[in-house]
């Protein structure tokens, strides 16, 4: 039993011993390539775009699929002429309302920030404890915020005091009376809160839909809008609406922003590019050219109006018709605000980020659809090195098998051989690959099996010529003359002596698989949903943005030429140590023991 | 083997394996599409239509006999019809063909002029700084996937400094009455320059590198030994004797790179919006055209076949020795 067991032991040892060979042939061009500066530059960029494969997960910084969004609260300052000044952002999160007069200008977000322009500096404030802000307005000389459940908060002389009115809706809007004797509060569920002599009231409404916007006239009564068509009027602390009662007929749909400031003229605008005009007797439904929502109006003056509202739109009134201005930005504006000779349309809603270039939070920028390019390179090398690895494993696997048989056999089975060889060699591979996916569909297989079933041609003739020359050999004729089998020959004697041959082509299919498959995702053939460094580039230029958004082109490109030019610069390293005749002078791969003619083809 | 035996033997070898690919291409369409017909039945097509249609194309006869009809037709140089472009397939080939060659032949031109003598350079400058930076370059021109820098290139020359056209062979509309017509102008040479460059770019690493290497190879024959010997020049030793020798594989590559080109490099023409076979078969994948693609494909690897004899050709008349060897 021991014995046998032995026996067995012993001769495992000895079927280990064979593979010795094979790991030291394999061991020897990665030491020759550590010793070559330019192998090693290369095994350094191979290794590093393996490191990024790996970790791909953690290297992304964003999901490559999710569409980024922006977040920001940003004004465009314009003067009465309506000269529209550039895009400003000057807080972190959307501007919910704002207010002015000639001293102040006063903005809110729903996190708490209140910013106040002072000397063309946009000073932010924060309210202890937080209120989601809605709408803002100026008393006097007080700012008076409000927000979400009802809470109110009123600035004084540098300190924000906390207000406490008899409610748990959400306030909307704000709004003081031009002689500053009255303040108006709308909000949800048809809520109206008067503000006068330091004190805050309830009015009774009978109504019940939520109320967006409030606004003065010159002579001290106000229009007060809300959803569904909803327009009130409130004259001397109580709320009326007898002559507009009419305007629910006019409209159903959700009122936004009111426009007062004018005497005997109003404006409101709400959802789908509604416009309603108040003649001083009768409200009227106009429309300007657009369907979008719009989200706040505010007049310039006589015959002269703006509205703003989603997607960027601008509507502009010269006293007979509304019509679009050409866009600033395509933002969501959440609205408009005027004051004598300065007035800012505000917001932005949150935005896909599109198109953005490099920044620290996306390093390469952004996509049309506000995707990370950054992410998706990451995730692209996985696809690159898979698809180079298998195919490059799939095209040694053959052409190492049919170089050895046809070289070691030669005779008919090396005809045959050479002949298949040579129709391969009449299939141009991306053409080959275009047919296959035709006839199969899309998919990364597809690409490997197309670079696997046609490339290994070159690698099958390159090593079929030094399998003949090492056929030849003393060693392989005292085998055959020992008594070793063809397989034991071929496996044990010549194989191990093929290998750094064989890796060095591995190397080149590798780089070759690697420009192919890009090749064919660019070309839109590869699956989709899986990113790969082609599948960037083929979204780039199927968007038509590739010809400016540079950071979308460059990096996926940059990532090719680097993997391939990595695995040329190890193959090389190879190439060097089984030719010494290539050396120049700044090669200092050691002289290798026997040299071995075998440059190979250029594919 | 005689020179002349061998030319025939290889002749027959090019048109068996074109038989086999043309075999495989007929399978593998079969696979594909049983039944052509039922790609136009989505555009109304009745039923006794598509019956007529099929009777009409042969496609209701057992498969060899269509096998039969499909390669004496090709022989006739009936490709079929094309679904997209309802018209025989071979004369739009022919012409996209024409424009292919138009692209890849003056690109390979200058790649094969410049590259070799850019070689020989760097074998002359061996061991230094020069020849350092040139191997890395030409790796990484060889690295840099052309439809990459085919979009660089318009990046920079067409849309950035808008010195050149960035799509198409001509500016549209223009009239040409042939071929020979519409690429002699200045319009043409125009639209030329930056796919042209992109490709030539690209091949310019391995004519240089090949050149250089067996320069090498080349300088260590015990004839250039007995130049020096002679005492002749650096200059006439190395254009003269070394380069005229190390010519031979560039040459060859030449050939074999004119076939692959052709063959090949379909996204260069997808790029600059190139009419060529390139395009013309991606866009026969898009839109599901059958015919066209497959006759694209017959076309490309044709001409792949035939640029390959090519190289084999000059190789052994170049050097003689390969013959009487019965082939690589």
């Amino acid at each position: 039993m021991e014995n046998q067991r032995e026996k067995e032991n012993g001769s495992f040892k000895s079927r280990i011993a064979y593979l010795k060979p094979y790991i030291a042939s394999l061991l020897e061009p990665a030491k020759i390539i550590w010793q070559d500066p330019l192998g090693r530059a290369g095994s350094i960029i191979f290794l590093v775009i393996c490191f990024i494969a790996l970790f791909a997960p953690w290297l992304a910084t964003h999901n490559p699929n999710e569409m980024n969004q922006r977040i920001e609260g940003s004004v465009i300052s314009f003067n009465e002429d309506k000269e529209w000044k550039d895009y400003e952002i000057i807080g972190d999160d959307p501007i919910n309302d704002m207010s002015s007069d000639e001293n102040t200008v006063v903005a809110v977000t729903e996190e708490n920030q209140v910013i106040i322009a002072q000397d063309d500096r946009w000073e932010e404030e924060e309210i202890d404890p937080e209120i989601e802000l809605l709408a803002v307005t100026i008393f006097d000389d007080q700012i008076i915020a409000a927000g979400r459940s009802g809470q109110i908060a009123i600035r004084d002389n540098d300190s924000w005091e906390y207000e406490t009115i008899p409610t748990e809706v959400d306030i909307n809007a704000l709004a003081s009376s031009q002689d500053n004797s009255e303040v108006l509060a709308v909000g949800d569920e048809g809520s109206v809160f008067l503000y006068s002599d330091a004190d805050w009231e309830e009015l009774e409404s009978e109504e019940n839909q939520d109320l967006n916007a409030v606004d003065f006239s010159p002579a001290g009564d106000a229009i007060i809008v809300g959803n569904q068509g909803t327009i009130m009027h409130y004259e001397a602390k109580e709320i009326t609406d007898p002559e507009y009662e009419a305007f629910g007929e006019e409209t159903f749909r959700d009122l936004y922003d009111v426009d007062y400031s004018l005497a005997e003229k109003a404006f409101a605008v709400g959802e789908r590019g509604t416009i309603m005009g108040f003649s001083g007797e009768a409200w009227y439904s106009t429309s300007g050219d657009t369907s979008r929502e719009l989200r706040g109006v505010t007049v310039l003056a006589e015959n002269n109006a703006l509205a703003a509202g989603y997607h960027g739109v601008i509507q502009h009134f010269d006293g007979e018709e509304w019509y679009s201005l050409d866009r600033i930005t395509t933002r969501g504006y959440r609205g408009i605000d005027f004051f004598e000779n300065q007035g800012f349309v505000y917001g932005v809603d949150p935005y896909i980020n599109e198109l953005a270039p490099p920044s620290t939070e996306h390093f390469f920028g952004t996509n049309h659809l506000g995707r990370d390019i950054w992410s998706q390179v990451v995730y692209g090398s996985r696809t690159a090195l898979l698809v180079g690895i298998l195919a490059a494993l799939m095209v040694n696997g053959i052409g190492f098998t049919v170089g050895l048989v046809s070289g070691y056999y030669g005779g008919k089975v090396d005809n045959l051989l050479m002949r298949i060889v040579d129709i391969m060699y009449g299939m141009p591979l991306e053409p080959f690959a275009i047919v296959l996916v035709l006839i199969f569909g899309p998919s990364l297989w597809i690409i490997i099996l197309a670079i696997g079933l046609l490339t290994w041609r070159t690698n099958a003739r390159v090593i079929r010529s030094q399998v003949l020359s090492l056929a030849k050999r003393p060693f392989v004729k005292a085998a055959r003359v020992a008594g070793a089998s063809n397989l034991r020959i071929m496996l044990v004697h010549i194989s191990p002596n093929v290998l750094p041959l064989a890796f060095l082509q591995l190397a080149v299919a590798m780089g070759y698989a690697i420009t192919a498959e890009a090749t064919l995702s660019f070309l839109g053939l590869g699956p989709p949903r899986v990113y790969s460094w082609g599948t960037i580039l083929h979204a780039a230029r199927l968007s038509g943005a590739w010809r400016v958004a540079w950071w979308w082109v460059i990096p996926p490109g940059i990532f090719i030429s680097a993997t391939v030019v990595s695995v040329f610069l190890i193959s090389r390293s190879v190439e060097v140590m089984t030719n010494p005749r290539l050396r120049g002078g700044n090669d200092s791969a050691p002289e290798p023991e026997e040299s071995e003619d075998v440059l190979p083809h250029g594919q | 083997m005689n020179q002349k035996g061998y030319l025939l033997k290889r002749i027959l070898q090019m048109i068996f394996s074109y038989l086999i690919i043309l075999t495989l291409l007929f399978f593998l369409f079969r696979i594909a599409l049983p039944d052509p017909t039922a790609a136009l039945v989505v555009e109304g097509l009745s039923e006794e239509e598509r019956q007529l249609v099929q009777a009409r194309f042969g496609l209701d006869q057992p498969l060899w006999r269509q096998y039969i009809t499909y390669l004496v037709n090709f022989f006739q140089g009936e490709l079929g019809i094309s679904f997209h472009y309802r018209g025989p397939v071979f004369p739009i080939l022919v012409d996209r063909l024409y424009n292919t060659l138009a692209l890849m032949i003056p690109a390979i031109i200058v790649s094969y002029v410049i590259g070799p003598l850019l070689g020989v350079l760097l074998s002359w400058k061996r061991g230094s700084s020069t020849e350092f930076t040139g191997i890395v370059s030409g790796l990484i021109m060889r690295s840099a996937p052309l439809f990459w820098t085919g979009m660089i290139f318009v990046m920079i020359f067409g849309i950035w400094l808008g010195i050149f056209p960035t799509s198409g062979m001509r500016t549209m509309p223009y009239e040409a009455a042939h071929f020979f017509d519409k690429i002699f102008t200045l319009d043409f040479l125009w639209h030329l320059i930056l796919p042209m460059l992109t490709v030539a770019i690209y091949y310019l690493g391995l004519p240089m590198l090949i050149m250089r290497n067996t320069m090498l190879e080349v300088m260590g024959e015990d004839f250039i030994e007995l130049c020096r010997a002679k005492g002749l020049s650096e200059r006439k030793i190395m254009y003269h004797h070394v380069a005229r020798n190390a010519l031979l594989p560039v040459v060859t590559q030449a050939a074999v790179t004119v076939g692959l080109a052709v063959g090949g490099q379909v996204v260069v023409e997808v790029v600059f919006s190139w009419p060529g076979l390139g395009r013309e078969i991606v866009q026969a994948v898009q839109t599901s055209d059958f015919p066209l693609a497959q006759g694209a494909f017959m076309m490309m690897s044709g001409v792949v076949l035939v640029m390959n004899f090519a190289a084999d050709m000059i190789y052994s008349y170049l050097d003689p020795r390969v013959g009487q060897g019965g082939g690589k």
